[in-house]
């Protein structure tokens, strides 16, 4: 699957792993490291950087038990880029949308939606910075299921006005993949703005991959830039040298 | 003045069979556009998008694919380009997918992104290529690529881009 992407010009993918908790025991397998799978990871087109391979992972939640795993202190799930939740019910949308620690909230696309989206968790997670996920291979391959698709689609744009959405795939062989305009059109009849559908495929899924890694790390994530003057690490400490002013 | 403005969607055919390449022609491919409109749009916008429908330009070997369409209809055209899933010629059903490379007003425009396009993708097979001679007809068609006055193609493509 991996060449058409690169080929079709994605810059960075992420591997999916999806765990079901309908088992009792699920282990968190550790993730397979992206190195393993090739030797080199080719270029990207247009560009003269690498692709980028993160490890992903989905969690499908059916029961508020096993939204405990999310604060388990096994190690593995560290090991993560992103982590997603796949919730069933209404109540644990809520959770996911308010307390739960993840990057994405997936929406189901493949049949009727049994709760509605309420306003006011959708207004926390756009504030908490979680995306909203939608889908798009179930709609390429079944007719069924791009109704399903584009109603609870279209339903999701209404209540978050577009905010916060990206479209992913979740190919399993490689015709099933489209290129990023594509996808991008695909926004289109999903409710989506022109931009809102761009921004989407790209500035979303880069925020979403920050918000990753800002989970990761402690609490905040900063960029520095080489400025003409001066670095930006400089900026964030003038704050702490005031306030040993106003001590001294 | 008031004429008729058109939009030319670009596209590639990408696919795994290496003998779908070979059964692309116009007729085949408007076909299977319009029966991905048809099943996204409906018969509205079948009827929509085929107004001034025709496939201007293909390249059976780099796969490109040139569409024109009016300017109102082309976004029901685009968004249902992705639900191409097949091409079918002669009885014999081939995967494929379209990836769009670029939507212009004129044919003018998409050439010039095409003959970009094709050089950005000559100059990622010499990276690839491990023979002396084919890097070297390589690097003499990359610097002889320019827009002709006549509306012909030039930078030919190798075509040991099997795995294109």
């Amino acid at each position: 699957i991996f060449t058409v992407c690169f080929s079709v010009g994605y810059s960075v993918v992420a591997l999916n792993h999806v765990i079901d908790f309908k088992e009792k025991k699920q282990e968190i397998i550790k993730p397979v490291s992206p190195s393993e799978l090739f030797p080199s990871l080719p270029i990207v087109q247009g560009t003269s950087k690498r692709i980028k391979v993160l490890t992903r992972l989905t969690l499908v939640v059916s029961d508020p038990s096993h939204c405990n795993l999310l604060r388990s202190t096994s190690a593995n799930i560290r090991l993560y880029d992103i982590i997603a939740v796949f919730p069933k019910t209404e109540k644990l949308f809520h959770i996911a949308c308010t307390t739960l620690d993840v990057d994405l909230v997936c929406i189901n696309v493949t049949e009727k939606l049994p709760f509605y989206f309420r306003r006011p968790p959708v207004n926390m997670a756009i504030d908490r910075g979680i995306y909203f996920e939608l889908l798009y291979t179930p709609a390429i391959k079944d007719s069924t299921m791009r109704r399903y698709t584009i109603s609870n689609a279209i339903s999701l744009m209404q209540i978050c006005k577009g905010k916060n959405i990206v479209i992913s795939s979740a190919a399993e062989r490689p015709l099933e993949l489209r290129g990023p305009y594509d996808v991008a059109n695909l926004g289109l009849l999903f409710g989506l703005s022109e931009g809102e559908a761009k921004s989407a495929v790209s500035t979303n899924c880069r925020a979403t991959m920050l918000h990753g890694e800002t989970r990761k790390s402690a609490c905040g994530v900063v960029y520095t830039v080489k400025k003409p003057r001066k670095v930006e690490e400089e900026e964030t400490a003038v704050p702490a040298c005031k306030k040993a002013k106003t001590q001294a | 003045m008031v004429r008729f403005k058109n939009r030319y969607v670009l596209c590639e055919v990408v696919s795994e069979d290496p003998r779908c390449r070979q059964c692309i022609e116009d007729r085949v491919l408007g076909l299977a556009v319009r029966d991905a409109i048809t099943r996204v749009h409906g018969d509205y916008g079948l009827a929509c998008c085929s107004i001034s429908f025709t496939v201007k330009y293909l390249n059976a070997y780099t796969g490109t694919v040139l569409l024109r369409c009016r300017k109102d209809s082309y976004r029901l055209l685009c968004s249902a380009l992705p639900f191409v899933r097949y091409l079918e010629s002669r009885g014999q059903r081939y995967p494929c997918f379209l990836n769009t490379l670029h939507v212009g007003g004129t044919i003018r425009t998409c050439q010039k992104f095409l003959i970009q396009y094709n050089r950005a993708q000559l100059l990622r097979l010499l990276q690839n290529c491990t023979n002396e001679e084919e890097r070297q007809c390589i690097q003499k068609s990359l610097l002889s690529c320019s827009l002709t006055e006549e509306q012909s193609e030039s930078g030919d493509e190798e075509d040991d881009d099997g795995t294109e």
